[in-house]
């Protein structure tokens, strides 16, 4: 693939230089670059191996936040991928990720600036997430896998260095929380019969694409007593009505909630012949049924479509995780590739 | 051996940059005068939807109304909560009122 066309002039990132990389270190802190761990030097070379990747000029925009007044272009993100610890071929995922994540529905000013300290979940789908390394099994949720530490960071670091969302300053968090560091994973897509969730999102098998999700609380919904697909996700609406969700009238009917679901569940959907889409029609009017007291809640779901599950995580504990959003859409965007390949 | 990286946050005037307008190099602001008295002044509010937020600001006027005599008041509930007021309410801001209060949370 050629180079994307540039679009916008937009003046180059400064250059800052430092006797050598020690010094670069303690300075990227004292600037408020990092999110507290180190990050490695943004050189040219190494950005530009990125844009390589991706096959992106520096100077496209990948999105903006027009109440900040922020253009973030290719060559800002790469800066901040570099400095996550990304390799070339992890920047293609990520510049996907930042294109979701500024989608108007993304909704960047209002999930990076809310006193809940929304997080986001990066879910890659489709071929990269093999080629590049992006963990669905086991421990995929947590540390110890490059690449999903590394991209989930770089989201978080554009969000922190391009959009300004500082603790304090423009992140108005009353808490945050550990999610703010990374979070980045791929859906297991081998489970049989399921539909990956690029796909029920418009992409083909072969394509490869990422989904951002504004995640205002993840609970764990444990239930080893369950054997039927019913029994399971009557298990996932108590858990999601004990919370329900909150809307806005700019989100319209168009908010999702994510079920990452485990393997000690998913079994039963597969011996049963559940499809992804059967469960959706399940869940969806038990979920958007009217409340029945203070610990059921209503979530305004527009669709059965806006429940998204997702496969992943390992053998043993009979747990889904529920992905509550803030106020924002779940956006699916492609991965594109430049003249590198993985 | 130095070392030379790019500016993550995309303002080319940081610090040790190379100066000038970068790509997300926010337009100069400065905060206006704050107002000596807010007798004679229509008091905005701009409402965020969220919690009492409506009850705290209609509150707020009316105690700020016994401090001083405002010339009225001009009320705005954002359609969203998470999204900035609509340009028709920015412009009965602007054009209606001297001062405006607004917070976040609920």
């Amino acid at each position: 693939m050629a180079p994307s066309e540039p679009g916008p002039a937009v003046p180059p990132t400064a250059r800052v230089e430092w006797p050598d990389e020690e010094a670069f270190r303690e300075d990227a802190h004292a600037r408020g670059w990092t999110d507290g761990l180190p990050v490695v030097p943004a050189t040219p070379d190494r950005v530009a191996a990125c844009l390589a990747a991706a096959g992106l000029a520096p100077g496209v925009v990948l999105g903006t936040v027009p109440t900040r007044e922020v253009t973030v272009t290719a060559e800002v993100a790469a800066a901040n991928a570099v400095m996550a610890g990304c390799r070339p071929e992890h920047f293609p995922v990520v510049a996907a990720a930042v294109r979701a994540h500024l989608d108007e529905y993304g909704n960047c000013h209002s999930t990076t600036g809310t006193l809940s300290g929304a997080a986001h979940a990066v879910i890659v789908n489709g071929p990269v997430a093999t080629e590049i390394g992006v963990a669905s099994g086991a421990g995929c949720l947590g540390p110890g896998f490059r690449a999903n530490a590394s991209i989930g960071r770089a989201l978080r670091l554009v969000i922190r260095n391009a959009c300004r969302a500082v603790p304090g300053e423009l992140d108005r968090a009353t808490f945050s929380w550990p999610l703010r560091y990374s979070f980045c994973f791929a859906e297991d897509e081998t489970v049989p019969g399921w539909r990956p969730l690029h796909v029920q999102r418009g992409f083909s098998p072969g394509q490869s694409a990422v989904t951002v999700h504004s995640v205002m609380r993840m609970i764990s919904a444990w239930d080893s007593s369950s054997r039927t697909p019913e029994g399971v996700l009557d298990t996932l609406v108590a858990e999601t009505r004990v919370h329900g969700m909150s809307g806005d009238a700019f989100l319209g009917d168009g908010i999702n909630v994510v079920y990452v679901m485990g393997k000690e569940h998913q079994r039963f959907f597969v011996e049963a012949g559940w499809t992804k889409e059967r469960m959706q029609e399940y869940l969806w009017p038990r979920l958007t049924a009217p409340t029945a007291g203070p610990r059921d809640r209503w979530t305004n779901l527009g669709a059965p479509a806006n429940i998204l599950v997702v496969a992943a995580g390992g053998a043993g504990m009979a747990e889904t995780w529920i992905l509550f959003p803030h106020l924002a859409r779940a956006v699916t965007r492609p991965v594109e590739w430049g003249t590198v390949a993985p | 051996m130095s070392i030379v990286a790019l500016d993550p946050t995309g303002r080319s005037g940081a610090a040790g940059g190379s100066g000038g307008p970068g790509a997300s190099d926010p337009a100069p602001r400065t905060l206006a005068p704050r107002p000596d008295s807010l007798a004679g002044a229509r008091l905005g509010l701009v409402v965020n939807g969220l919690g009492h937020s409506e009850r705290f600001l209609d509150a707020l006027a009316a105690e700020l109304g016994d401090l001083a005599a405002l010339d009225g008041v001009v009320k705005v509930v954002k359609a969203g909560v998470s999204v900035p007021p609509d340009p028709g309410d920015w412009s009965r801001l602007t054009e209606g009122a001297t001062v405006a209060i607004t917070g976040f949370g609920g």
